[in-house]
């Protein structure tokens, strides 16, 4: 990379620093100044409700397959079932992402095999 | 005392870390992909680690590689990738009432991605306030290296990997989701949420399937807080109340 390119990727990366920092230094005065109403109450109702909604759109973009096709669609729907039954089950984090990823790759697996 | 607190610390740290592994499933695999990509772009490997490691926010990283390798103006790939990441603006504040007092927090900042603010702001609630700094800190400095270490494996043998092992590559990534709709089934406390959490999901995955991933999170999560402000159902899946102060949308 030249000169002119470090300087652009260091100016992205502070840049993208100062989005996750600038926040995070505006609320904890905000905290500080809510006092004794407590935590929770100086959150805006709107960012309350943002904070999931942010996560289900994650959760949203992240459920298409790699590869797109009848069997990938078939492996993430079964995928995430099972993932949903462990997690049911155990209301764990671990055990559930593990079962959801083994069942996908032998639902993928077999659909290829015999697709 | 001192002896205590440390042990809550290394426990949290220890946590923090056991948590986060399912998020390498996800990780490593995309982190492989941007190696590569940004090796065939012309990057060394040692700029290749250095975007990631500094810049370190998947899409844009694509996005920052991918401009430059096209002959897209400088300033025009900066201002690109720093709009991709405005989302980010909402997580800090949304995981601050959980963050106790410690000088650690402004440089923890810099890991905390789609992935560490999600899995954070399901579990800080549950933690001992003792437990929290090293729990983020195990969490996003594994997440950090697996990035890095990802990007490096993909800079120096991307191509060799996907050819050997092209079904790992697409399987491993289902962690990602198995994980965040873990860490989003609780939330489904009543019929509002419920609603307005399936729109925000629906509408991110239309958003990806044409194509618009990275406008696609704030979008739809948009969609789904209008949903939730404009559509009143009864309450018969729990006791929430929408927005209520004792009972925080954890």
């Amino acid at each position: 990379m030249s000169l002119e390119l470090w300087i652009g990727m260091l100016i992205a990366a502070v840049g993208t620093y100062l989005i996750r920092l600038l926040p995070l230094l505006w609320m904890q005065r905000r905290l500080t100044r809510s006092g004794e109403n407590g935590p929770v109450d100086a959150l805006p109702k709107w960012l309350v409700i943002l904070g999931p909604m942010m996560i289900a759109a994650v959760l949203g973009v992240s459920l298409v397959p790699r590869t797109a096709d009848a069997a990938g669609w078939l492996a993430t729907l079964i995928g995430l079932g099972v993932t949903l039954a462990i997690w049911w089950r155990t209301r764990s984090l671990g055990w559930p992402v593990m079962g959801g990823v083994l069942t996908f790759g032998v639902v993928v697996i077999v659909a290829r095999s015999l697709m | 005392m001192s002896d205590i607190g440390g042990v809550r610390r290394l426990h949290g740290w220890l946590t923090g870390v056991r948590e986060a592994i399912p998020l390498l499933g996800g990780y490593i695999p995309v982190a492989i992909s941007f190696g590569l990509i940004s090796a065939q772009a012309g990057f060394s490997t040692a700029e290749t680690l250095a975007i990631s490691a500094l810049i370190y926010a998947g899409a844009s990283q694509f996005l920052f590689v991918g401009m430059i390798a096209s002959g897209s103006p400088l300033w025009l790939t900066v201002a690109m990738t720093l709009l991709i990441n405005v989302r980010h603006v909402v997580y800090a504040p949304n995981i601050a009432p959980w963050l106790p007092k410690s000088r650690w927090w402004p440089w923890l900042m810099h890991g905390l991605t789609d992935q560490i603010f999600a899995l954070a702001h399901s579990r800080l609630p549950q933690l001992s306030e003792s437990q929290r700094v090293g729990w983020f800190f195990g969490a996003a400095m594994l997440a950090w290296l697996s990035w890095i270490a990802g990007s490096l494996l993909g800079a120096v043998a991307g191509e060799w990997l996907t050819s050997r092992w092209p079904l790992l590559g697409e399987v491993m990534p289902f962690a990602l989701p198995a994980l965040f709709l873990v860490l989003i089934v609780p939330r489904f406390t009543s019929r509002r949420w419920a609603a307005a959490l399936s729109v925000s999901v629906a509408a991110a995955l239309v958003c990806t399937l044409v194509g618009l991933t990275n406008i696609g999170i704030p979008l739809a999560a948009a969609c789904g807080a209008l949903c939730f402000y404009m559509v009143r159902l009864p309450e018969t899946l729990g006791t929430d109340k929408g927005t209520t102060k004792e009972r925080r949308p954890s």
